[in-house]
């Protein structure tokens, strides 16, 4: 280890760790996209009463790659009067924006490994991780847009322009929701907002609640969770892709793929707002009692958090999955109502109060 | 490792600034912009400016530059034809402020090679500075800066209302005035003699309307909700 910190230096090291990070977190989410998949297949089919894919392998946990195979070898069609440039920017574009933005979500705790030193299981740690995520969420737009108006194809273009609309909208929604957690935790960097979740309320001195963020912020959640399955492009909000309307909407004419591209997009931005939700709101990496029981600090601690985590975005992947089995989709104008006319009044009235509770807590305590 | 870092992107802003301004297809030069706000972005971020950098890419390049590109999909603006160039001389004066931009630039970077300040290394300990982080500037634009802050959201409020009063579109009323091809006019706004072919709605009421337009027996459309 000396060898390597005087050659290479700490910041060297540093960089060295966030790679091996990177790739780690990249190949865990693109496993767990490719599997969220399968397994909306499942739990739709179970929900609409049939069996879903169950052939390739063991109850088919072998059609993802199935899957990767036919999009590989499928002929790749591109429309003769595209634009060409920006046709094969967009997926790309989209893809990129969906990935980038798992890099400062923190997965877990401090480890404290004996050679190492301690080590965050958080890739990059920024003061403004929150707005980080807010300002790639942005740059997403542009594939979807982008897609539809290269396509040459006037079905596309309605279904890009009317996505781009509704994600536009409903970033402001997002947005603000998000103030209310910002003003509880005083910072917009994800990892302290994670570490101020992890203390407990002693209701009557007896039972502990855990801190997390939405039993103060209960509306503030429910506000982010419709602004964030309207900004994935999912049902109820998913005209813009609606299959009986506008064919396949942006993605129409991409086959191949950059189809397969704009698809793990839509589920990359699924698993990310999950992650997002789970952070913000549900505490994390902390498992409830879980700190209580085994000594914080060591591997198996944070092998367990690394575990709570996953379990809460795989519940929040779940809860995506049953809505799209459940609910009928919005119409467009009733979609853009609710999202300027309430949703964002709202939010609003949400941050409102959170700022006058806050303000008089902090007045009359101090 | 800094100065690669700038040269970087400072050549991608600079590259992107030549491909908006020389691109044809408005579109590409839509793009382009959006490269030099991000390139921007990450030149705010070596300056120690985490927050500005990012509110520059929600804002700017993901806020307004949405806006311009559905502007350019929805008018479908066509790309720029190659016409020969009506004034000639601003040849001759592009080329003198071009050469005025120039010397500017080297006589910038004369004094500032010459010069012994350096700027500040964020990394070293005794450097922190406080003046980019997200809670200073909250605290100035609370305190020190509230004034311009109040002022600065009142100016955009009045232009979304300016915007929003200048799109609405009166609606057709029986006894407004309709010249064909044009837009509907209400009636005590103009003279109908002196238009010429303004014709009048004859009717006051819609049912009259509809009677005289042989609508009567229509099916009546539910009311909107």
């Amino acid at each position: 280890m000396e060898w390597l910190t005087n050659n290479i230096g700490p910041e060297g090291l540093k960089a060295i760790g966030q790679f091996i990070g990177i790739n780690i977190a990249f190949v865990v989410v693109l496993m767990i996209v490719a599997y969220t998949v399968l397994a909306e297949r499942r739990i739709l089919a179970l929900i609409q009463g049939r069996l879903g894919p169950n052939r390739v392998g063991y109850g088919g946990v072998l059609q993802p790659f199935a899957d990767l195979l036919k999009f590989i070898f499928k002929e790749d069609i591109v429309p003769d009067k595209s634009t060409k440039f920006v046709y094969f920017l967009a997926p790309f574009i989209a893809i990129v924006g969906a990935l980038m933005t798992i890099i400062v979500y923190p997965f877990g705790p401090e480890i404290n490994l004996p050679f190492v030193g301690v080590i965050k299981l958080v890739v990059a740690q920024f003061d403004v991780g929150l707005l980080y995520v807010l300002a790639i969420t942005s740059i997403g737009v542009y594939g979807i847009a982008l897609a539809g108006w290269s396509s040459n194809n006037k079905y596309s273009l309605m279904g890009g322009l009317r996505a781009s609309a509704q994600l536009i909208s409903y970033e402001l929604s997002l947005g603000l929701a998000l103030v209310g957690v910002v003003l509880l935790s005083g910072t917009l960097d994800l990892y302290q907002i994670v570490e101020q979740q992890s203390g407990y309320w002693w209701l009557g001195g007896v039972v502990p609640i855990p801190r997390w963020n939405i039993f103060p912020q209960v509306f503030g959640f429910v506000i982010y969770l419709i602004s964030a399955i309207a900004e994935t492009n999912r049902v109820p909000f998913d005209l813009p892709e609606a299959e009986t309307e506008l064919v396949a909407g942006f993605h129409t004419e991409y086959s191949a793929l950059k189809f397969a591209l704009f698809f793990m997009a839509e589920y990359v931005n699924m698993f990310t707002v999950s992650m997002l939700a789970a952070t913000l709101f549900f505490g994390g990496w902390n498992f409830p009692w879980l700190d209580l029981v085994v000594a914080p600090g060591g591997v198996l601690f944070a092998l367990l958090s690394v575990v709570a985590f996953l379990l809460k975005v795989l519940f929040f992947l779940f809860l995506y999955i049953w809505l799209r089995g459940t609910l009928p989709r919005f119409r467009f104008d009733q979609l853009m109502n609710f999202g300027w006319k309430f949703l964002l009044p709202a939010a609003i009235l949400n941050v409102v109060l959170t700022a006058t509770v806050v303000f008089v807590i902090i007045y009359f305590r101090a | 490792m800094t100065t690669l870092i700038f040269v970087l992107l400072a050549g991608l802003a600079v590259g992107s600034a030549i491909a908006l301004v020389v691109q044809r297809n408005p579109l590409y030069s839509a793009i382009s912009l959006i490269g030099v706000f991000i390139a921007l972005a990450g030149l705010y971020l070596t300056l120690a400016a985490p927050f500005l950098a990012a509110i520059q890419i929600i804002v700017y390049a993901g806020a307004i530059m949405v806006l311009v590109v559905f502007v350019i999909m929805l008018l479908n603006v066509e790309e720029e034809e190659h016409k020969p160039l009506r004034l000639g001389y601003l040849t001759a004066v592009a080329v003198l402020l071009a050469a005025v931009l120039f010397g500017e630039a080297g006589f910038i970077l004369y004094f500032m090679g010459n010069s012994t300040l350096e700027p500040p290394d964020p990394n070293m300990a005794g450097n922190a500075s406080n003046v980019g982080l997200t809670s200073s500037i909250g605290t100035g634009l609370f305190t020190n800066y509230l004034l311009p802050f109040e002022i600065t959201s009142v100016l955009l409020l009045m232009a979304i209302v300016g915007a929003m009063t200048l799109a609405r579109r009166v609606g057709l009323r029986p006894t407004d005035l309709v010249v064909p091809g044009s837009q509907v006019l209400p009636r005590h706004s103009i003279d109908p003699k002196a238009i010429g072919d303004a014709t009048e709605v004859e009717s006051s009421t819609t049912d009259e309307a509809r009677q005289l337009l042989g609508l009567a027996n229509a099916p009546r459309r539910r009311p909107e909700e």
